[in-house]
């Protein structure tokens, strides 16, 4: 929101054709913004997701424990992050999405589960192991 | 059990397993250990091997040599391999190096390398 | 390791085979091989590792201590921190050289946390230092999510049922730091005080901070 272009360029008051690359002080600029692609989550606290009932061989960090369980999730960990399954094969890139950080019932987790019905189960997940529950 | 359980669980995923009851061991690292760790943290940070590669390498290494060897062992052997794969050193090379190292150090009856 | 300088015997005969070398074992001879190996090629340097070394010696269970104590009597602080663990320690001048997040996990007397990681040995070390033996053993990993409850009786904790246990498993790039509940008695004490009673352990979450406690 700089009003300075004719103070840098002297002799060139033509406020006309300085319009174009001047910055407008109005709080539309702000209105319009666009998320880019992984900026926005998926997925909101409170929402149900389940763990995707996939078995990649080689190398992962969702422990099959959870595989296909169904949690709420309680945090969205910013700032996005690369997925560390990735990582592992030397790819020290790739997209950054978010890491939800999901509530399981441990009693959801183990069927004979012996401590008391309100333990959990608290992990970070990322946003391509999860989908929305049914 | 069919074979794919073995393909599809990586030895170090055992969260829900039986086991022992906890046994509250711990030691104080071995000037060798520390250096491991700092070698491991100096890697990442130069993105030479990343802490998830030092995970895979070590999950590489299958159950037998998981369940045998003690942590920085784990660690140390699969920096070797992992450094091979990314042909940053070569077998032949880490063999002469390791033995001139061992070379540094007097021979004495009855203990062997 | 047997040690050349460190090991005298009050008895007269001879050890020879003990006393002449600190000779390396197979994986430690590994180790250096590598080092120097990544040297001679320039991909690292000596002075990396060295300092590094100091790093991991410069953390240790006395700044988790310190960010409890400082949570137990600057409630603003502790809002900061529960928000962002790991703003909240840098404001404390910890630096976070593993490039992890921190979620500090605050036990009150509904919720009781405890922190594993099941895959490997995700630890808070930028705050607690290395992890002990016990956290990287199957033990633990294995059970502390599926019999938390008989876990923590191994550690001589015993909670009642209508405490909710809650394990958080770090498999990501979060890591945990259990804020474990002030023992009762403690209202005037410094936070210097209270640092000096709070331990590891309990900042693992497997036992609580006791007055007769001492510092790890």
């Amino acid at each position: 929101m700089t009003d300075h272009i004719d103070q840098d360029r002297p002799g060139r008051g033509d406020g006309a054709a300085g319009d174009a690359h001047r910055a407008k002080p109005t709080s539309s600029a702000f209105e319009i913004i666009l998320p880019a692609l992984g900026e926005r989550p998926a997925f909101e606290v409170g929402e149900a997701v389940s763990v995707r009932d996939r078995s990649p061989i080689g190398h992962y960090r969702v422990p099959i424990y959870l595989r296909g369980h169904v949690g709420t999730v309680v945090r969205i960990i910013e700032p996005v992050l690369v997925d560390n399954e990735a990582e592992g094969y030397g790819r020290n890139a790739g997209s950054r999405l978010h890491y939800y950080r999901v509530a399981f019932p441990l009693t959801e987790l183990w069927s004979r589960y012996e401590g008391a019905p309100g333990d959990e189960l608290h992990v970070e997940i990322f946003e391509t192991w999860l989908e929305r529950a049914q | 059990m069919a074979t794919q359980d073995f393909v599809s669980r990586l030895p170090n995923d055992i969260g829900g397993f039986e086991a022992g009851s906890v046994a509250r061991v711990e030691h104080v690292l071995e000037p060798w250990e520390k250096r491991c760790h700092a070698l491991a943290d100096v890697l990442d940070f130069k993105k030479i091997i990343n802490t998830e590669e030092k995970r895979k390498g070590v999950e590489a290494l299958g159950e037998t040599l998981i369940g045998k060897l003690p942590y920085y062992e784990r660690w140390i052997v699969a920096f070797a391999n992992i450094l091979f794969t990314k042909e940053l050193l070569s077998p032949t090379e880490l063999a002469e190096k390791m033995a001139e190292v061992e070379a540094r150090f007097p021979v004495e009856s009855g203990q062997g390398g | 390791m047997t040690s050349v300088h460190t090991d005298h015997h009050d008895h007269d005969h001879d050890h020879a085979a003990i006393e002449q070398v600190d000779r390396p074992g197979y994986y430690e001879v590994m180790e250096t091989a590598i080092r120097e190996l990544l040297i001679a090629k320039g991909l690292i340097s000596a002075g990396d590792i060295r300092h590094q070394i100091e790093v991991l010696d410069s953390r240790s269970p006395a700044l988790g201590a310190a960010v409890v104590a400082r949570a137990w009597t600057d409630p603003d602080f502790k809002r900061r921190l529960l928000a962002d663990g790991r703003k909240g320690c840098e404001e404390l001048g910890i630096s976070f050289y593993d490039d992890t997040q921190l979620i500090v996990l605050e036990n009150t007397s509904e919720v009781h946390n405890l922190i594993v990681c099941t895959l490997c040995s995700c630890y808070p070390r930028p705050v607690l230092g290395l992890p002990p033996d016990w956290y990287k053993l199957k033990p633990y990993r294995a059970r502390a999510v599926s019999e938390p409850r008989k876990v923590l009786a191994e550690f001589g904790t015993h909670l009642p049922d209508d405490v909710e246990i809650r394990v958080s498993d770090s498999t990501a790039a979060v890591r945990y730091l259990v804020l474990p509940l002030r023992p009762e008695g403690t209202d005037d004490w410094s936070p210097d005080e209270l640092a000096a009673i709070v331990t590891r352990d309990a900042m693992i979450g497997v036992i609580p901070v006791t007055i007769g406690g001492e510092a790890a």
